[in-house]
């Protein structure tokens, strides 16, 4: 925002709130995925539990900022700076609601898994689930700063993600082949990763919005990808 | 509505600084208006926009102390000069007010005015004609055709205003220049005008002054911020709305002034 | 804290009703004032409008004229009546010696001879015939019959002798006393003798000069008010000039008397006494009025018209021409007629250029010497005679309904035809 404030102050600290509310709800969901992974990683089902239980939250503060949103564009007409702001977080907050709901679909999956996996396929969905992590608090982080450089720096790990994504993937068709009575178990970790892979897609959305949201301009170029992806997404 | 070079300048000002006695209220200020499209100038009161305004049909003569310097370039042809004749200037260069002003005369006079010291009409028919086709260019003619003869003064603030539109094209201008057409009006009526400003730009280049920055957003394709006496920024209004340059502008069209 | 408020409340309201009851008392005491003046003028003033007239039997004897059976008009015009009407005053009182005949003849005005010719003019078979002709009292009867004449002073003291009461009360029991509308003093010009003295003259007289004020105040007034309003630059000079008008309009109207003294008769030898002269000193009184009145009027007319007309591309003279004067038309004409009804209550200025002369013929030109209606007020005020206090009075009541119309004649022009910008 603008360092001057606006003339009319509740005007001013609506959008402050519609701020914060963005802000708790990626909070939300950096604890949602933080915990999903260490769900899936330590075979905590109480933590998935949690994650399930917590998504509603975070679907609340999703019609929580729609409704500021639309309150803001009938009452307050913003404009320029202000007009993007709104925009951009009625945006964001549909992309944490998915990354959301991409969390609770891990723990869902993970509470029916088997006890034991083998660890480096463990290893890999860590190495992939941790970056995304990283990229969510990075966004998180650039929202809060308005930094269109951070924002930029998120959107160009994407691609590492998808070649992390790929290698995970990869790993877990190598687990299918060698357990085939496995099958659900396999099947469940595909779509785990493909899930994980989703929440930095998002999160690389979110990042293109915060580029919008600072510099007025769309982030140009087609967006970096890795290889192709093995399985093509579910969603 | 982008800005795509292919539009023609109509107007433009070259360094035009303005004084009223030894205060100066227009700084150094470069614009160029293109032709057919609707240019708003906004800003806060006092910045200059109005003068600005005024500037381009020579309205500032009428004040003793005010005094325009640079050059106003129209059809290839500076109005500063001394040279410019000023009652085939404004002929050229309709104004339409803030108040509604009509004459407190019939409809038919208020519209018939301008062609008849301009001479346009050679016969009662051509001035008819005249009348008719204004007041119906100026949506205005469905609604008060069947009492022409009846005062000006007697219409709604709305239908008065319309009435001065007709008046001003009523002489075929080439610009139309609007000082804050709506300030005095119902919302409704408002919405009038500026469908009329839309249905009158195909013929005309229309430059309007407004305080509203919605109107200012709805009705022109370019936009020209004025803030004390400076042009800070001009360019086409989806720009200057959505994501303008300058922070100054930006403060002012998101309500951030002081 | 909440006493002191209430305290503080209670001294609002009693101020405010004290104040209103000063203004009320105070429009009271104006009203009061206006009431006892407008019943005073009325009440000494309403019996002029009444005339006493004798009823005398005329014996129209063609012998005693001079005339013969069938005389021709112009021999009706140059017959001599003195002789019949000094014998149907005798012939009231049959056995009255020459003393008491001189009173006789001076019970009717010095008139009587011509009203009575006049009688036979109008109806030529009178001749040889005997007839009651109307005749006008003289001013004295006149008083008494109107009951403003006290009979109780001794007779040295009166002007009316006691044998002339006799008479007189005779003649009211036999009925032949008869009090009338007084036309004359409408048609009539001035005169010494109360009983015939009228208005006319300085009615006409008041008339002219309001001409001639207006033919010069009203188009010099509105070209300066115009040209200043509108097209002066406004600097020094023009705020020195503006400023003058103003003074001018502050000075005693008495100057402009000896202005009009100094220059127009001394100077430019203008006739003396004449509606000319004094038409031109009152339209100097009477400039700065209506130009202050046209360029309130002017300035009152909104700058939007203008700007409307500029923008049209109309030029500035034809902006003041075809729209801020016709918009300022009638609160200048209503100021001009306030200003001309101002002109019309001098006196002063008229007295020194010699319309207070005593003028016995009604003016047919401007160049006629005449009176005019405040001069007249002056000079019956003047007077001695007591049938001169109810004229004066009466000649007050005229002027002040013709200042009345005048007024009302302003007020609607203002209230009819002004524009009102909102």
């Amino acid at each position: 925002m603008s360092e001057a404030t606006h003339t009319v102050k509740s005007y001013e600290e609506e959008l402050q709130s519609l701020n914060k509310n963005i802000i708790k709800m990626g909070v939300s969901c950096e604890e949602a995925l933080g915990k999903a992974i260490i769900a899936i990683t330590t075979r905590d089902s109480e933590n998935a539990e949690t994650v399930i239980k917590n998504d509603e939250k975070i679907d609340k503060f999703e019609t929580t900022i729609e409704q500021q949103v639309v309150n803001l564009i009938a009452l307050r007409q913003p404009m320029a700076i202000d007009l993007r702001e709104t925009v951009t977080a009625l945006k964001i907050s549909s992309d944490l609601e998915r990354i959301g709901d991409l969390a609770k679909n891990i723990s869902k999956r993970t509470l029916l898994l088997n006890e034991n996996l083998p660890k480096n396929l463990v290893d890999a969905l860590v190495r992939v689930s941790t970056n995304v992590q990283k990229q969510l608090k990075s966004v998180l982080d650039a929202y809060l700063d308005r930094s269109s450089s951070m924002a930029t720096n998120v959107w160009e790990n994407d691609e590492q993600i998808d070649e992390l994504t790929n290698l995970c993937m990869q790993e877990v068709i190598k687990y299918l082949k060698e357990h085939e009575s496995n099958l659900d178990d396999g099947t469940h970790l595909l779509f785990v990763t493909k899930n994980i892979e989703r929440i930095g897609d998002h999160t690389t959305n979110i990042a293109e919005q915060i580029y919008y949201l600072v510099e007025g301009e769309y982030l140009e170029g087609d967006r970096p990808k890795g290889t192709e992806p093995i399985v093509t997404g579910e969603k | 509505m982008k800005k795509n070079g292919v539009n023609m300048i109509k107007i433009s000002a070259k360094n035009v600084d303005v004084f009223y006695g030894k205060k100066q209220a227009l700084f150094n200020i470069n614009l160029e208006i293109e032709e057919n499209q609707v240019t708003a100038l906004i800003g806060p009161s006092g910045c200059g926009k109005s003068t600005f305004l005024r500037c381009l049909n020579r309205m500032n003569d009428v004040i003793d102390i005010c005094k325009v310097q640079g050059e106003i370039v129209i059809n290839d042809f500076n109005i500063n000069d001394k040279g410019c004749d000023v009652v085939r200037l404004r002929e050229k260069i309709g104004m339409v007010f803030q108040k509604p002003n009509p004459f407190p005369k019939t409809l038919y006079e208020n519209i018939s005015y301008g062609p008849t010291i301009h001479g346009m009409a050679q016969s009662k028919q051509e001035m008819d004609e005249i009348v008719e086709t204004s007041l119906k260019k100026a949506a205005l003619w469905e609604e008060v055709k069947d009492r022409l003869h009846e005062p000006g003064t007697g219409l709604s603030g709305g239908q008065q205003q319309r009435l001065c539109i007709a008046r001003a094209i009523s002489v075929q201008p080439e610009v139309i220049l609007m000082d804050e057409p709506c300030s005095a009006l119902d919302p409704i009526a408002t919405a009038q005008i500026e469908e009329l400003i839309d249905e009158l730009k195909k013929e005309h280049t229309i430059i309007i002054v407004t305080h509203s920055m919605a109107q200012a957003a709805r009705v022109s394709q370019n936009t020209g911020f004025f803030h004390l006496g400076e042009l800070i920024e001009h360019g086409s209004t989806d720009k200057i709305f959505k994501n303008p340059e300058n922070n100054k502008t930006q403060d002012y069209i998101t309500g951030r002034f002081g | 804290m909440n006493k002191n408020k209430e305290k503080l409340l209670a001294k609002r309201y009693s101020s405010e009703k004290r104040f209103q009851f000063l203004g009320k008392s105070a429009i009271f005491m104006a009203l009061l004032f206006l009431a006892i003046f407008i019943f005073k003028i009325f009440s000494t003033g309403y019996t002029a409008f009444q005339k006493t007239w004798l009823i005398v039997p005329v014996n129209f004897d063609a012998e005693t004229m001079y005339l013969d059976a069938n005389p021709s008009k112009e021999d009706l015009e140059d017959a001599d009546y003195f002789e019949i009407s000094l014998q149907s005053m005798f012939n009231l009182d049959k056995n009255a010696n020459e003393k008491q005949q001189n009173e006789l003849k001076k019970m009717v005005s010095y008139f009587f001879e011509r009203e009575i010719k006049q009688e036979l003019i109008n109806d030529p078979s009178l001749l040889g015939k005997t007839k009651d002709v109307y005749i006008t009292a003289s001013d004295d009867l006149d008083q008494v019959f109107k009951g403003n004449y006290p009979r109780d002073l001794p007779e040295n003291q009166r002007r009316v002798t006691d044998y002339q009461l006799k008479i007189f009360d005779q003649l009211v029991e036999q009925g032949k006393v008869e009090s009338k509308f007084n036309l004359s003093f409408f048609t009539y010009p001035d005169s010494r003798e109360a009983e015939l003295a009228g208005i006319a003259s300085s009615f006409m007289g008041s008339i002219f000069s309001i001409l001639v004020c207006l033919a010069i105040a009203f188009p010099v007034a509105v070209l300066a008010a115009i040209y200043l309003e509108e097209f002066a630059p406004k600097n020094r000079f023009t705020d020195f000039i503006e400023v003058n008008i103003n003074n001018l309009a502050a000075v005693p109207s008495i100057v402009f008397g000896l202005l009009g003294l100094g220059i127009l008769l001394a100077v430019f030898q203008l006739p003396r006494s004449t509606p000319l002269v004094g038409g031109i000193t009152l339209s100097l009184m009477t400039l700065p009025t209506i130009i202050i009145a046209c360029r309130a009027s002017l300035k009152a007319v909104p700058p939007s018209i203008r700007e409307a007309a500029l923008a049209m591309g109309a030029s500035r003279m034809q902006t003041t021409m075809h729209h801020t004067v016709p918009l300022s038309m009638p609160g200048t004409l209503s100021g001009t007629i306030i200003g001309l009804a101002q002109a019309l209550g001098e006196t002063a200025p008229l007295i020194l250029i010699g319309m207070v002369a005593f003028v016995n013929t009604i003016p047919g030109s401007p160049m006629d010497p005449a009176a005019s209606l405040p001069v007249q007020i002056y000079i019956w005020a003047e007077s001695a005679e007591r049938g001169f206090v109810e004229k004066v009075s009466a000649c007050i009541m005229v002027l002040l309904g013709f200042l009345i119309v005048m007024n009302l004649f302003a007020q609607i022009i203002r209230h009819k035809f002004e524009k009102k910008w909102s």
